[in-house]
């Protein structure tokens, strides 16, 4: 029943949404070059219904595979640097220094390294995904209460024990918080990886759209990948609801 | 040196040596790996045009990172002030957010051109979205009781506003003004890359175009250089300012 509620008002909300946009566009005579009106643009989306669709699903391909990719790494590199100090301490800078590569350079290497597919963008969406995953599952493994550690201990618990009952149950709420800023960084290096020449994917239609200075083309493309977004962004905080269904932050 | 520092470094400095003797060793073609030893003499050989198309591109993303934090700091302060505001601002904001801030690029370089004022813009929005949201975060923080001593104190909405929200919002939003500075520095290379008269976002696709290896990989050794400055320059700037944390 209250799922229903939400959901209406989240309907409510969005026909809002869309009735204030198309009336300022009349009502204030914003011209078309900046903002065209949300029907215009919806109409040219269901015109070529199918290279949206297509784009959609390549890009969408590109950032589940990323992402999913990235949050194992992450989370296997953060257990691993709690594991062992000594690995922390020398790979993590390396990380750091990783990530001030500007990713449209990474995306340049990984291009020429892995040709124009879809795995190439893939790995630039793992890039982005990973060290936030890495470096929120480790500050959570170091927030377990050590009073915790010592009375599982005592109890007989070994090192896998520990860390499956104990220590990821506990970063997990942290690690979610990572998960949802990677959900949004690994869309981002999904659609910049399709600027290098790809044929497919919702960044291919924001060049396209941007070389024929098509700016109705350009926001149907601005409008899938916030559609792309906020749903990818959606499934993840579902995620977290259900698996970290005890944390009061909700 | 602190052991944790020195084990980085040792760290660091195997990296390196496995890279070059990795890329001569094996033979291996630029379009792979070049030798790092090749990265470094070609970003010397080059270091005029380099520290130009750096310059650019350092000028273009401060520029945004200031406008950006400002705006981003004052609309934080608008809606807590200002409680009505948020409602009717908040929703538009994260409509906007819900887009990835790369897919505005094409957009804003139709607006304004291949100038600087496209990439000023798109640091602007990128920075000024990072910072907003944890300066909101940290405003947000503050207890409600706290706010009502305060006020029973005889404190007005500035005063509380500087007294109170100011500070305990302060370690947030410097955090956010953190992460922002790495974010700049992308966000114009990238914008550069789809269009520019020059920075190291345009050398970068002009190398690529060329299947121009090393030169790719002396742009990133440079972009990389002025990111980390950066980053530590606001860092080291964060633990004076926010001392108490």
């Amino acid at each position: 029943m209250r799922q229903a509620g939400a959901l209406l008002r989240l309907v409510l909300g969005l026909m809002a949404a869309a009735a204030v946009w198309e009336a300022a566009v009349l009502l204030f005579g914003i011209r078309p070059a900046y903002l065209p009106r949300l029907s215009t643009i919806l109409a040219a989306i269901a015109s070529t219904p199918g290279a949206y669709l297509d784009g959609f699903l390549r890009t969408l391909a590109e950032t589940s595979i990323g992402f999913a990719a990235g949050a194992l790494v992450g989370v296997a590199n953060g257990v691993a640097f709690f594991r062992w100090p000594l690995l922390r301490d020398m790979l993590f800078p390396i990380f750091v220094v990783s990530q001030t590569i500007p990713v449209i350079a990474f995306g340049a290497l990984v291009v020429l390294w892995f040709g124009n597919t879809l795995l190439a963008k893939a790995v630039i969406a793992f890039y982005l995904t990973f060290f936030p995953v890495t470096v929120n599952t480790l500050l959570g493994l170091q927030s377990v209460n050590p009073h915790q550690v010592a009375l599982l201990r005592s109890f007989g618990a070994t090192g896998r024990s520990l860390m499956l009952r104990l220590q990821l149950p506990t970063a997990l709420p942290q690690i979610f918080v990572a998960l949802r800023l990677g959900a949004s960084l690994s869309l981002v290096g999904a659609i910049v990886g399709e600027w290098f020449g790809d044929t497919t994917g919702l960044g291919v239609l924001l060049l396209q759209a941007m070389y024929t200075e098509n700016v109705v083309g350009l926001w149907a493309a601005i409008l899938c990948a916030a559609v792309l977004g906020t749903g990818f962004y959606a499934a993840v905080a579902a995620a977290e609801r259900h698996l970290v269904f005890w944390s009061a932050e909700q | 040196m602190s052991r944790a520092a020195a084990r980085g470094a040792f760290g660091v400095t195997l990296l390196v040596l496995a890279w070059e003797l990795a890329a001569r060793g094996l033979h291996l073609p630029a379009y792979t790996l070049p030798a790092f030893s090749d990265i470094l003499l070609s970003v010397w050989d080059q270091r005029a045009s380099l520290l130009r198309a750096g310059g650019v591109t350092l000028a273009e993303a401060l520029a945004g990172y200031a406008i950006g934090s400002a705006i981003g700091i004052g609309l934080a302060v608008l809606l807590v002030v200002l409680p009505w505001t948020r409602r009717a601002i908040m929703p538009a904001l994260l409509a906007i957010n819900s887009v990835p801030v790369a897919a505005f690029s094409p957009l804003v370089l139709l607006w304004l051109g291949l100038g600087w004022s496209s990439k000023i813009v798109m640091v602007a929005l990128a920075v000024g979205f990072t910072v907003f949201l944890s300066a909101l975060a940290g405003f947000d923080r503050v207890d409600a009781r706290t706010v009502g001593l305060l006020r029973s104190f005889g404190a007005g909405p500035f005063a509380i506003l500087w007294r109170l929200r100011l500070p305990t919002a302060l370690p947030l939003i410097a955090a956010g003004m953190r992460v922002a500075t790495v974010r700049s520095l992308i966000v114009a290379i990238v914008t550069e890359m789809l269009g520019a008269y020059g920075g190291l976002g345009w050398i970068i696709y002009q190398a690529v175009v060329q299947i121009d290896f090393v030169q790719v990989w002396s742009a990133i050794f440079v972009a990389s250089a002025i990111s980390l400055a950066f980053f530590g320059l606001i860092g080291a700037a964060e633990r004076r300012i926010v001392f108490w944390k």
